[in-house]
């Protein structure tokens, strides 16, 4: 259905782009194309960090500026070919772009927005103050396109040349989309922390969409520079950088195609204003507009397309019942290294404190390979702070955390998932922009490796990878019984049906460590069963197995060891038996007289 | 160091800085009750600074201009608050965010096609005369800034300080959730706070122009130079964010003195990126991360 979809809309867009310049071969008509096909190669960058990352850099046009400044001197001043004048601009505006991504992207949200408009602001007063890019005035004269020497004369080449980059663009950001990087970024959009937790290297991919839209952008750049024959510091002023976000808002900032169709709304909507006499009300209708899309429908025009396609579709076929029947055989052992002699997992006198409270004091414990250890306590006993140290969430005051033999407590969440640690979380966290199987593929990723440049060229390689993640991700959910699920999204599906999800998620990435925090939470009886199976046959797989849990009676029957947990600190450990005798763990939890009565 | 060089950039700086001031009060106390950071902050300025140069132009009375441009200043806050952010209210950060873009996108817009291009002017609120300090010479209108900022921020902490309201304000800022536990009323304080803060950003468009003329590509400027005071404040407190305010118009009219007029916005702007970059992170943690101030 989704490569139908692609195929139709990639078909479709094909032949709109043919199609016009036949309608409407008039000098006038195609140069209007060819400012669309120009802009379209910046609004689909656009797409990639803000539409699927959620990442609010709305700087585009700063590096428009810098592609054009660099076509429109290197053509005029040193009479460079077009071509390599915009090739050579967009690797400066990639290298410049670098220079600053990995710093300016650990920002967030607004702050983010802010600190890529003030580089767009800077850039605008220098291209004013400078000579070399003539001031305020700017560079006139700039030759026609060509291609080494080739002229591009004709209105007609210049629209092909245009729309062929555009379509580029398409092609690249496509390919992204639906790849193993795609999914990190609708990740990272949705939860930094569950990206983290699959090991998704979140700053990587953010400076490789910056870097990639930057070079996107300097070609719409160098276009449009071409088109206009003249360069100043005010072609890609601040209204052009919001009319890019603005315009890639009512287009549909979720998918490539909107971003292709946003640039045939700015450039539409332009021309629709300027027949009907009311140019200056672009403005208000662009803004209006997005405000109404963000309200109504953030997917955008490309989104509303896509659901009425999907409607016609969905008539064909009834919607398939989610149902739970485990197939333990789906998955096979997933100890692939050689055990480690000693412990798989080491907690040495770990200490945290926020401000004068000991959340975690000085606790120590070991977790045998191939055990089920369970962390258990009342609440305020610190189990979710000793948790969140583990998996790297929050720094330890004291202490040291050892996996097999390793101290992990000073790496990233996302570096210990590296490691073969996955986790699940207490109150779900999933990816609720991909499906089930994608969340669930989201979890291979630290067993994947094609990179961003395979992955824009869509070498053989990774449609190889696509599928064995995809295969490896069904077996995971056939393991943890979830059928019929595949292709809907996780709010769609019950509670319960949800944490299997996210089992399932962790499971996909072969953890040699499985750490679930209080997985029964929230579960009914039955569902309850059901889990303390799943996690005796996840244990079976050899996967190690560390239980945070506030409910005792979940962890007798399931547990080889248990660590109790008081008040920050450990009160005793042992095997279950042992534990559930020990006074003083009755007196924690039913209170001092009844402990005394037990007694 | 040539004194008079120096009171002639100080002085008109602490005018501008006072515009900048203004602006990033009403930041912080949009972000204190709502958690988002309103990118159409300083169209506000902008647009109250054009409508009442506009009205009075078209011969309405002086006084009368200015008391209605601070009226529409309010409901323009209100009525953003209603229409746009209230239906977003429980979707993600962005996506509020992104809303904000769009109002100020729009705010530009029906300035630009109501009011036209041509920048528009205002006289001075007692005439058109300067004065002198030691020899640097300044507008009268220095003065009303001055004085009606001063005026402004009063009013404001008296606000937070002695009023129900006003206390309701400062609660949610620092614990949003216990507040509205608390009974406050988080959805109308919303409107209040959109309003008093749509008003202020265009009281301050209003006594600026006079000295600096207002047209309706002028907002973003005054958003950024606010931003920048509000986020020097830490995006936490009135007051810092006032003075933050004020530092920002200091730090242009001595770029602009000291080193070059042209280069006036690249200092500032690059002042604002090495700090955003110096200090960003501590803006994504701690308290203001659970206010979202921050993002």
């Amino acid at each position: 259905m989704a490569r139908h979809k692609t195929l139709i809309a990639t078909l479709v867009f094909l032949l709109a782009v043919i199609a016009y310049p036949i309608l409407l071969p008039d000098s006038y008509h195609l140069g209007v194309g060819i400012t669309a096909g120009a802009i379209a190669a910046s609004t689909v960058g656009v797409v990639l960090l803000l539409g699927l990352a959620h990442q609010l850099a709305i700087g585009q046009a700063a590096f428009s500026m810098i592609g054009g400044y660099a076509t429109a001197l290197l053509t005029v001043q040193h009479g460079v070919d077009p071509f390599i004048a915009m090739v050579a601009g967009a690797v400066l505006t990639m290298v410049l772009a670098y220079a600053i991504a990995a710093p300016i992207l650990k920002l967030r949200g607004f702050v983010l927005v802010m600190a890529t408009l003030a580089v767009h602001l800077m850039l605008i007063a220098a291209a004013s103050q400078v000579d070399f890019t003539g001031g305020p005035i700017g560079v006139t004269g700039v030759p026609k396109f060509a291609v080494f020497g080739l002229q591009v004369g004709s209105e007609l080449g210049f629209y092909c040349a245009a729309w062929l980059f555009a379509l580029i663009a398409v092609a690249i950001g496509l390919n992204i989309d639906r790849s193993r990087i795609g999914r990190a970024l609708r990740a990272i959009a949705e939860s930094e922390t569950a990206a983290g937790s699959v090991g998704i290297d979140i700053t990587r991919y953010k400076v490789q969409m910056f870097v990639i839209g930057a070079g996107m952008a300097s070609v719409s750049g160098s276009l449009l520079v071409h088109y206009l024959r003249a360069m100043d510091p005010n072609v890609f002023g601040f209204s052009y950088s919001l009319n890019l976000v603005t315009g890639t808002i009512i287009g549909g900032l979720l998918s490539v195609w909107g971003g292709a169709l946003g640039a045939v709304v700015i450039i539409g909507l332009r021309e629709l204003l300027r027949d009907l006499a009311i140019p200056l009300w672009e403005a208000v209708i662009m803004g209006g507009l997005t405000v109404l899309v963000l309200i109504v429908f953030p997917r955008g025009l490309a989104g509303f397309i896509g659901d009425l396609f999907d409607r016609l579709g969905a008539a064909a076929g009834p919607r398939r019942q989610v149902q739970v029947s485990p197939d333990f055989s789906a998955l096979t052992s997933m100890t692939d290294g050689a055990p480690n002699p000693g412990p798989l997992l080491e907690v040495a006198a770990a200490s945290r404190s926020f401000g004068n409270l000991r959340a975690v004091n000085a606790v120590s414990f070991a977790v045998q390979p191939g055990s089920i250890t369970a962390l258990i306590g009342p609440n305020g006993a610190g189990k979710t702070t000793m948790f969140n140290l583990i998996c790297g969430q929050l720094p330890l005051n004291g202490g040291q955390i050892r996996f097999a033999g390793r101290p992990i407590q000073a790496l990233p969440p996302r570096d210990i998932a590296m490691l073969g640690i996955g986790r699940t979380f207490q109150n779900l966290q999933l990816f609720d922009n991909m499906t089930v199987l994608e969340n669930v593929m989201c979890g291979r990723h630290r067993l994947t490796r094609t990179g961003i440049l395979a992955i824009t060229a869509r070498l053989p390689g990774v449609r190889r990878e696509e599928r064995a993640t995809t295969d490896a991700a069904r077996a995971c959910l056939r393991f943890v019984g979830l059928h019929g699920a595949d292709a809907m999204r996780p709010s769609e599906l019950a509670f319960g049906h949800q944490r299997l999800v996210e089992i399932a998620r962790a499971l996909a990435l072969r953890p040699r460590l499985l750490l679930m925090d209080e997985p029964a939470s929230g579960l009914n009886d039955s569902e309850t069963e059901a889990l303390a199976e799943l996690i005796l046959r996840i244990a079976a797989l050899g996967t190690t197995v560390l239980l945070v849990e506030h409910d005792m009676r979940i962890v007798m029957g399931l547990a080889d060891h248990v660590v109790v947990m008081d008040h920050g600190e450990k009160m005793t450990d042992g095997p279950v038996a042992q534990v559930r005798a020990d006074p003083r763990v009755i007196g924690a939890y039913l209170g001092q007289e009844d402990a005394a009565d037990a007694a | 160091m040539d004194l008079s060089l120096f009171l002639q950039l100080l002085l008109p700086g602490l005018t501008t800085g006072c515009v900048y001031a203004l602006v990033a009060l009403g930041y912080v106390l949009c972000a204190n009750v709502s958690g988002v950071v309103n990118f159409a902050q300083g169209e506000f300025v902008m647009f109250g600074g054009v409508l009442a140069s506009w009205l009075f132009l078209g011969g309405v009375p002086f006084w009368l201009a200015i008391l209605l441009a601070t009226l529409a200043g309010a409901a323009l806050g209100a009525l953003q608050e209603v229409v746009t952010l209230a239906p977003v209210r429980h979707r993600p950060q962005f996506i509020q965010i992104t809303t904000t873009v769009g109002v100020a996108v729009v705010i530009r817009g029906i300035t630009l096609i109501a009011f036209g291009k041509d920048p528009l002017s205002l006289p001075g609120f007692s005439g058109e005369g300067i004065f002198f300090v030691l020899d640097a010479v300044l507008p009268v209108q220095s003065l009303w800034v001055w004085g009606a900022t001063a005026a402004l921020l009063l009013a404001t902490f008296f606000f937070l300080r002695r009023t129900e309201t006003g206390r309701a304000v400062r609660a949610c800022s620092i614990n949003l959730q216990a507040a509205r536990l608390m009974g406050v009323n988080a959805e109308r304080l919303r409107i209040v706070v959109f309003a008093v803060s749509g008003a202020t950003g265009a009281l301050a468009g209003v006594i600026i122009t006079p000295i600096v003329l207002s047209s309706w590509d002028a907002g973003i400027a005054y958003g950024l130079k606010g931003f920048l005071g509000a986020i020097l404040g830490g995006f936490r407190s009135a007051s810092a964010a006032v003075f933050g305010g004020l530092g920002i118009g200091l730090l242009e009219a001595f770029g602009a003195g000291y080193i070059s007029s042209g280069w006036k916005d690249f200092i500032v702007y690059g002042v604002l990126l090495a700090y955003l970059l110096a200090r960003g992170g501590v803006f994504l943690r701690g308290r203001i991360a659970q206010t979202g101030a921050g993002h």
